[in-house]
């Protein structure tokens, strides 16, 4: 089944793909396990997505950058804010990276 | 709501229970057995808090009863309670080479004085690891899964902070182990390995060649051996890298004064023009040449001689934008990861419909289920 590997570059994702790369490199752990558990990341991670998460934000900004390659938007906003019930941020600039939620759903 | 900062930890930690939960089995059916495991989830948990994206105090009880299949991942005590002493398992120092006490340091490796570094395997020597010292150790003790995560998650509170990670892990780890260092010192060759990214490295796929326990020796650059050219006497590569026959006196290769220069002690002479049989010991490089028709190294020495610097690497970054990274650190970027449903466009006014996003800003995460966005281009 294919996964997203589009949240491995999130802060979790990051940690954990640091921690295998560690753990491979001193030979804790063969490289073809550490695979697995990264898709079984990106499997969980999407789950968690859907089922533990509420909340709702909107984006507004100023789109400086759009691209669509391989079914994968990437849009570069400057000077965007995002709001939810609960916090704001403002930033100068973002990248947003977002994959077809369909291609998932076949 | 107490802070989103509480919910996105806890969502973090289910994730991460998750993770470990659904590959144990895998673990078990590789071999490489509940320790690594451990381990693992350990090493992710420390490095997620050092960075802040999870908080310490997170009551995990109810993350395990939201995974009925792993019923056996034990329920923790409160992390901020100082570890107890180990039970029937894990031995004191391996808890204690996890968390030293002398903290703010990433790597764990860093053994405290007087720990006898055996038991934690400092990882310094692939090849010996895998077999065993810590294999030993916890061997013994792998069946017990009871409070299995606890000896990992206590951290002793001076350790705690949530300051961003400003270090990079990878080169502090380097420190660490050179202390303790029963090594041969080859692992800086391994480190630059997965440091310095080969082309994109950091954000692609898994590529890790090598297999474990290889030692790497430099073999480009000034290490630079062999390239056995197996077809045709005078293939093009061959000429521009210095033919014996050829009636231009070679002035590059072996025959510049660069060496002059540099004398780099272990390092065999420089000799395009033999061609030596190298052991492949090497993976990445032994098969390539005379299997391929263009014999040329994946390392930037062949052809440079006298062509500019290709400048691969200038565009590293994803984005072709002139006016970024200079202006901002590379590590704060923010960033958002999701799925689109829609995006449209009217005349300059996009909009889209997102989802299961994490958003990465102002150096906090936080997550949505549902995002719509509202862009002028």
């Amino acid at each position: 089944m294919a996964t997203f590997e589009l949240y491995r570059r999130s802060t979790i994702g990051m940690c954990l793909t640091e921690t295998l790369d560690e753990m491979v490199s001193n030979g804790t752990l063969s490289p073809e396990l550490a695979i697995q558990v990264l898709v079984q990341f990106d499997k969980s991670m999407t789950e968690a997505l859907e089922n533990q998460v509420k909340s709702k934000v909107t984006i507004k900004g100023h789109l400086h950058t759009y691209r669509f390659c391989d079914n994968v938007w990437t849009f570069i906003l400057k000077d965007a804010t995002f709001k939810n019930d609960e916090i704001q941020e403002a930033v100068n600039r973002v990248k947003i990276v977002a994959c077809d939620s369909k291609l998932l759903s076949q | 709501m107490a802070g989103s900062n509480l919910s996105v930890s806890r969502v973090y930690i289910d994730v991460i229970d998750d993770v470990i939960a659904k590959v144990r089995d895998e673990f078990i059916n590789y071999g490489a057995g509940e320790a690594v495991l451990s381990e693992l989830q350990s090493l992710w948990e420390m490095k997620m808090m050092h960075i802040g994206a999870i908080t310490a105090n997170i009551d995990r009880s109810s993350a395990a009863s939201r995974h009925p299949p792993s019923a056996h991942l034990n329920p923790l005590h409160d992390l901020n309670v100082p570890y107890q002493g180990p039970t029937e398992e894990y031995e004191t120092p391996t808890a204690e080479m996890l968390f030293p006490p002398t903290p703010l340091q990433t790597p764990i490796h860093t053994p405290l004085p007087g720990i006898d570094p055996p038991m934690y395997n400092i990882p310094t020597g692939p090849s010996d690891y895998a077999p065993s010292p810590l294999s030993d150790v916890r061997n013994g003790v792998v069946d017990i899964k009871a409070s299995r995560p606890n000896p990992y998650m206590q951290p002793p509170s001076p350790w705690m902070p949530t300051r961003p990670l400003g270090v990079d892990v990878n080169v502090a780890y380097v420190e660490g182990r050179e202390d303790a260092n029963r090594e041969p010192p080859h692992h800086p060759a391994t480190q630059d390995f997965f440091t310095s990214s080969t082309g994109k490295r950091k954000r692609d796929e898994y590529p890790s060649r090598l297999p474990p326990g290889t030692y790497m020796p430099q073999q480009d650059g000034s290490s630079d051996v062999i390239i056995e050219f197996e077809m045709g006497n005078s293939s093009s590569q061959v000429d521009q890298q210095g033919n014996e026959s050829s009636s231009i006196p070679q002035l590059d290769g072996i025959d510049d004064e660069y060496d002059n220069l540099f004398q780099y002690p272990s390092v065999p002479a420089e000799d395009y023009n033999n061609v030596v049989q190298t052991p492949a010991e090497h993976e990445l490089r032994a098969p390539t040449p005379a299997a391929v028709g263009t014999p040329r190294q994946t390392n930037n020495v062949s052809g440079d001689d006298e062509e500019p610097p290709l400048n691969e690497d200038d565009d590293d970054d994803d984005d072709l934008d002139d006016l970024e990274q200079g202006e901002e650190e590379p590590t704060t970027q923010h960033l958002v990861l999701a799925q689109f449903d829609k995006v449209t466009r009217t005349k300059n006014r996009w909009k889209c419909t997102l989802k299961d996003g994490i958003m990465h800003l102002n150096n906090r995460d936080i997550l949505f289920n549902k995002a719509m966005g509202e862009f002028d281009f």
